[in-house]
């Protein structure tokens, strides 16, 4: 009968179990602290040769391209916007002249009489400011010239 | 803001025919344009550096304006679908209007008015140069040429030959 069989025993494998693996692995060690640190200082330099010799060169010739093309093309827009500015000066005056007609004692360009500035000459040129150009027009209109930036 | 004796122009003296163009078409003629018309725009410029007073220049601005006219219908007539192209690819290429993404355009353009209008670009970096311009146009009154008394003056030295003999060694080598 199976019950006369002897019962089998749970035992340790022949040789005994083999040892819990508790020890510390530290990872493989490719190249030293002192390889990084040289190749970290190799990759600084090399670095700045390129911006030096390469990027630095091609930035500056692209600069005084730009600059040069606004240069030549200075002498025509400040033409154009002299005239302009002539122009809008003339036409303020008239609008003053003609907003003001009804008023008794106005003169036109001073308060009464009485000029903007005492050590300018009536005929001596100062350059106005941007504001003043669009004095009789629609405040909305100056929003078309924020970005224009032409001045002496 | 100015009072009836200010002295202005009359609308029909201020009144030329302009330029016509937008940026990216005055940007792709601009080297050539600013050669073609050097004169005038040195003129315009000192005028307007020395007088103070853009109503003294109004006549010379007539003159840089007619002269830039005249480029750009010389242009139109000999190299229009060049140009054209150029303009257009600084147009679409970048934001700020760069050469730099247009150079085969450019080469194209530039091939073109040197062959139709034997007009040459000028060197890389011209128009970045101090340049000096001799004119006829009076100086105004007034107007004091800068002096610098206290300027370095230039040591003369003479030739190696006349040197006397050096005390303490060679002149060439020195020890670091």
């Amino acid at each position: 009968m199976a019950s006369k069989m002897p019962p089998i025993q749970e035992l340790p494998p022949p040789g005994g179990y083999s040892k819990i693996n508790f020890a510390r692995v530290p990872a493989k060690k490719l190249v030293s602290g002192l390889t990084l640190f040289g190749a970290f200082v190799v990759m600084q330099f090399g670095a700045l040769w390129v911006r030096h010799k390469v990027t630095r060169p091609l930035l500056d010739y692209q600069k005084i391209e730009m600059r040069s093309a606004t240069i030549a093309l200075l002498p025509f827009l400040f033409a154009e916007r002299d005239r302009a500015a002539l122009l809008q000066m003339r036409r303020n005056r008239d609008a003053e002249a003609d907003l003001m007609k009804n008023v008794e004692g106005w003169e036109v360009g001073t308060y009464m009489g009485e000029p903007i500035y005492k050590t300018i000459d009536e005929d001596g040129w100062h350059e106005p400011k941007k504001f003043e150009y669009f004095e009789h027009s629609d405040p909305m209109y100056l929003r078309t010239f924020a970005d224009c930036h032409l001045r002496r | 803001m100015r009072t009836k004796g200010f002295n202005l122009p009359t609308e029909e003296e201020l009144t030329v025919e302009e330029i016509n163009l937008s940026t990216p078409s005055l940007r792709a003629g601009a080297f050539h344009l600013g050669k073609y018309c050097e004169t005038p725009s040195q003129e315009y410029m000192l005028c307007r550096h020395e007088e103070k007073d853009i109503r003294k220049c109004v006549d010379i601005g007539k003159d840089v304006t007619a002269c830039g006219l005249e480029f750009f219908r010389k242009v139109k007539k000999e190299c229009l679908d060049e140009f054209t192209q150029f303009a257009n690819c600084i147009d679409q290429s970048s934001v700020d209007f760069q050469f730099e993404k247009c150079r085969n355009t450019q080469a194209a353009f530039d091939k073109c008015m040197l062959e139709k209008l034997d007009m040459h670009k000028p060197q890389h970096g011209y128009y970045c140069r101090a340049k000096v311009l001799k004119t006829d146009r009076p100086k105004p009154p007034g107007y004091i040429s800068p002096e610098f008394p206290d300027a370095p003056k230039l040591i003369p030295i003479p030739p190696a030959e006349e040197l006397p003999e050096a005390k303490h060694g060679s002149r060439i080598f020195v020890w670091p």
